[in-house]
């Protein structure tokens, strides 16, 4: 099969388009904006990343630091998690800016991560923001939009489509060539953008890559190409069904707005409303409501702990817990930790589950708007989606659990089961055991993961691809000249 | 002729939908605004049972130690809602309403997040703010950008042309049935708000309604000067459409870059590290250096002597008032930091109609940055009132019983800042003159008379 009629048409719509001084400027404008992009998401990368390394070392410095001491004093001293940001992130900021960037991690207690950006500004960032991959989810197919509105329209506004159909180009010709020629007009803008952003996603790992990483770009960059090609068609599309360009140009502005911003929005707030997550408050005081149900350890006639004491009396043959061979409080505190920490999960799980059918309504709406399915495919490769950030605290929460009961179980072992007199000196272990303690990591999830939860996006895409496909050959059937 | 004119206009399929989809979706916008005014009330209900069912069980396990008491129980400071939050939600879906603290050290729980859906973030509330910031004006451009310019188009503009005295003000009159349909639109759904969501009548809900006005006024102007451009129709749409993207998404997410990048606040977490050392390292240290600091901050207390004991209440919340003293400078620095971010969008967002009017919306409805500072700023106070009085008590020993602690409510802070009318109104009404007096010089140096 040859391509020679549709590059021709191709051609010379490309030529058309640039005899237009407001394509110039737009365009401009856009690669602009894109490097002003690219700028701004490396500052917001280095600085996010270097101060979250930054602090994380000093807190671990600080834990190593410590001297001599009861290890359950250490629990609560505790550890920091600081959220650090993957190099696709520069591309995607998805939903960081709402995300908390610390936790303190103590014993007894599952703290929020706090310090999130939206926390720290205006309502200036609810506007939404400048990222890379805002420009080239958001602004390119308004971009070609514009391009395309009269790529047909107008030949049949001024009568030369006619001419054209009747020199025997077929309508498939006309229409690939036309979405061929728009394409050649983003792919001025894609392709540099693609290499500026591939030389920053380098610099910024020292060249080092791996392979997760180059899978998460290939597919990053491989998408967004394939969103780009969708938009140049429906352009096409709509033009050729349209009486004039007027009308071609309101309906895809309409498409556009539908698209990007009426559905992204509404379909969310659907959610939110039919699904209500609770609040803070709420949450807590339901927790602690449960686990006084189980036991409450600061209760000194509590049944679930007296059951244990007695139990653990009969089977050491002692008659008081000062006489057992162990610490008994550090004892008593491991089966509070196992406790709490059992409750609150089965709480969070129960709010996550709420929060995920509030999402359920916009993920369901990716087979209905391309936009999303691609801005949640992004946002999962560049892990700022919402998995990434419960996977964030769930690694969070189970280093705090660990630590906890690391601790816990130093006392058992070296601490003395006699209880130190009023104006003895605190019983203490030594400081070596810090280290037994591992820093804090957070493991971004890998591409298999990310894949597996952003299924139904690449579904979606794939249908939204084969349904144009079907859609083209249902156009050059009975699409007409006039 | 204005009958007419209001006829044709409605007549129209496209406005009848435009219409009333703006309306449904402001109605829905106020649904949206109902449940969180009930969530918020919920809220504040549910920390009342809650700090009484938590303060009289903790009092009834620990009676002979007022110094643990005080360890555990937390004391809740709200941040009163009003029902106009309901119409712009502002910052309070990021940041909490509630701040639950105990008399231990403040700088390691004030900054406590409120449990989030960070996709309901991401995409934002449909608030009745978003429904006019966003919505209203996609209306007014598809309402206003083939006016003049379609009539030229079908070959109509002659015929009026000829046909009324003047040109000018029959363009005038175009502008006027639309602008007058939207702002009866917007009273309509105001109206419907108040009755609603019990807004009261006062200069807030004033303020607001004027803003909007001037809001939906901002647009028709920028419109009436495309228009009085005089290009094509389809030029009109694009570029309406292109300075809304711009004023709407592009200018305020770039104005948010540069003021984050200017301010940035490493501050925040320098502050959480270095609290936790500044209280923990106390442990490991002469104990006299923890008192003397503690003297120096609360000379009153000073007849307050360490027993011989290894541990006592008195040095216990000494360290931990360390721990707050030690990092106030960051935390200072913090706050000021802080404010820099919140008057620098301030000041820029006045020359940006958009961001000013939600902005403005925001303060009007206490929900914005300033609001959450005073609200930090008065936890700070409410934590030091809790400690003036628990202090001396804890360290003479006072017995649990002999306090009342039924009498320990909830509390709330209302934002008394006010708005003031000339700063809030004054860039809306400035833009609007000068896109009017441009439009007019245009329609006056085209010679419109002559088509």
């Amino acid at each position: 099969m040859s391509l020679h009629v549709e590059i021709l048409i191709a051609k010379h719509f490309k030529k058309s388009v640039f005899k237009n001084k407001a394509v110039f400027i737009i365009t401009l404008f856009i690669g602009l904006l894109l490097l002003y992009a690219a700028f701004s998401g490396w500052e917001n990368y280095t600085n996010q990343n270097e101060t979250s390394e930054k602090y994380q070392h000093e807190s671990r410095e600080d834990w190593l630091k410590n001297p001599d001491k009861n290890p359950h004093r250490m629990a609560h001293y505790g550890n920091f998690a600081f959220r650090k940001s993957t190099p696709l992130s520069v591309f995607e900021f998805g939903m960081e800016p709402f995300f908390g960037n610390a936790i303190f991690l103590e014993a007894h207690k599952q703290n929020t991560a706090n310090f999130s950006e939206a926390g720290f500004s205006n309502s200036m960032l609810r506007f939404g923001e400048v990222s890379i991959a805002m420009v080239l989810q958001i602004l390119l197919p308004l971009l070609i939009f514009f391009l395309g509105f009269n790529a047909i329209a107008t030949e049949r506004e001024n009568g030369t489509l006619k001419l054209l159909l009747s020199q025997g180009i077929s309508w498939k010709q006309l229409l690939l060539g036309k979405t061929l020629g728009i394409a050649a007009v983003i792919l001025l803008l894609f392709i540099p953008t693609i290499i500026i952003l591939v030389v920053l996603w380098l610099v910024l790992q020292n060249f080092s890559i791996s392979a997760d990483e180059t899978i998460k770009m290939g597919l990053f960059i491989l998408f967004h190409f394939i969103y780009l090609m969708f938009f140049c068609f429906i352009a096409v599309l709509i033009s050729a069904a349209s009486k004039t360009s007027k009308n071609a140009l309101i309906s895809l502005i309409g498409i556009w707005l539908l698209f990007t911003i009426i559905l992204p929005r509404t379909t969310q707030a659907i959610g939110a409303y039919l699904y209500e997550a609770p609040s803070k408050i709420q949450f807590q005081s339901d927790i602690e409501k449960d686990i006084l149900k189980q036991g409450d350890s600061h209760n000194p006639n509590d049944p679930h702990y007296k059951a244990i004491k007695d139990s653990l009396l009969l089977v050491y043959k002692v008659d008081s817990v000062q006489k057992l061979p162990f610490n008994y409080s550090g004892f008593i505190m491991t089966e509070g930790e196992k406790i709490s920490a059992n409750i609150y999960n089965k709480h969070l799980e129960t709010l996550l589950k709420v929060y995920e059918q509030q999402n359920s309504f916009s993920k369901a709406v990716s087979f209905f708007n391309p936009y999303i399915a691609m801005k949640n495919l992004s946002m999962g490769l560049s892990n700022t989606d919402y998995d990434s950030y419960i996977d964030f605290q769930k690694q969070a929460e189970t280093y705090r659990y660990d630590m906890a009961q690391k601790m816990n179980a130093l006392q058992i072992k070296y601490i003395s089961n006699k209880k130190p007199g009023p104006n003895d000196k605190p019983l203490t272990i030594d400081k070596e055991h810090w280290a037994e303690v591992d820093e804090f990591q957070y493991q971004p999830k890998g591409i298999v993961a990310v894949l597996k939860s952003e299924m139904i996006s690449i579904i979606s895409i794939i249908l939204w691809i084969s349904f144009l496909f079907v859609l083209i050959r249902i156009a050059a059937k009975n699409l007409k000249a006039i | 002729m204005l009958a007419l004119l209001f006829k044709n206009f409605i007549r129209s399929k496209g406005t009848k939908v435009g219409l009333i989809f703006l309306l449904i979706i402001g109605f829905i916008s106020l649904l949206i605004g109902q449940q969180f005014q009930q969530k918020q009330q919920n809220n504040i209900v549910e920390a009342a049972t809650y700090q009484k069912e938590h303060i009289a069980r903790n009092a009834s396990y620990h009676k002979d130690d007022l110094g643990l008491l005080l360890y555990y129980i937390k004391f809740s400071l709200v941040n009163k809602t009003l029902p106009i939050n309901s119409l712009a939600i502002g910052q309070r879906d990021v940041n909490p309403s509630i701040q639950n603290v105990t008399i231990r050290g403040l700088e390691g729980q004030k900054y406590d997040a409120e449990l989030n859906n960070p996709n309901n973030l991401l995409s934002g509330n449909i608030d009745f703010s978003f429904v006019l910031i966003y919505l209203f004006p996609l209306l007014i451009v598809a309402f206003s950008y083939n006016l003049v310019s379609e009539e030229k188009e079908s070959g109509t503009w002659k015929i009026v042309a000829t046909q009324s005295e003047n040109t000018f003000v029959y363009i005038l009159k175009l502008f006027y049935i639309r602008i007058l349909s939207l702002i009866v639109l917007l009273t309509v759904v105001l109206l419907v708000a108040v009755l609603f969501l019990a807004i009261p009548f006062d200069t807030a809900l004033l303020t607001f309604y004027l803003l909007g006005v001037l809001y939906i006024l901002f647009w028709f102007a920028v419109s009436f000067f495309i228009v009085s451009l005089q290009k094509n129709s389809n030029f009109n749409a694009v570029i309406l459409l292109t300075i809304w993207l711009f004023l709407i998404i592009i200018v305020p997410a770039t104005i948010n870059t540069y003021v984050v990048n200017k301010y940035p606040v490493p501050e925040a977490l320098e502050l959480t590290v270095k609290q936790r050392n500044a209280y923990h390292e106390k442990w490991d240290m002469e104990k006299k250096i923890t008192m003397d600091k503690f003297y120096n901050h609360y000379p009153q207390f000073k007849t307050y002597l360490l027993p011989d004991k290894e541990f006592s209440w008195l040095w216990y919340y000494a360290m931990q008032q360390a721990g707050d003293d030690d990092s106030a400078k960051e935390s200072q620095e913090l706050e000021t930091k802080l404010q820099q971010r919140n008057t620098a969008s301030q000041f820029i967002a006045q020359f940006i109609p958009t961001l000013h009017t939600q902005i403005q919306l925001n303060e009007i409805a206490k929900a914005d940055l300033g609001n959450q500072l005073l609200f930090l700023k008065e936890t700070k106070q409410f934590h030091e009132n809790l400690r003036l009085y628990f202090y001396p008590k804890i360290f003479d020993n006072k017995a649990v019983n002999e306090e009342n602690w039924s009498k320990f409510k909830v509390e709330t802070f209302t934002d008394p800042s006010e708005t003031n009318l000339v700063k809030t109104l004054l860039p809306l009404i400035f833009f609007n003159l000068l896109l009017l007096a441009l439009g007019w010089i245009n329609f006056k140096n085209n010679k419109l008379q002559t088509f």
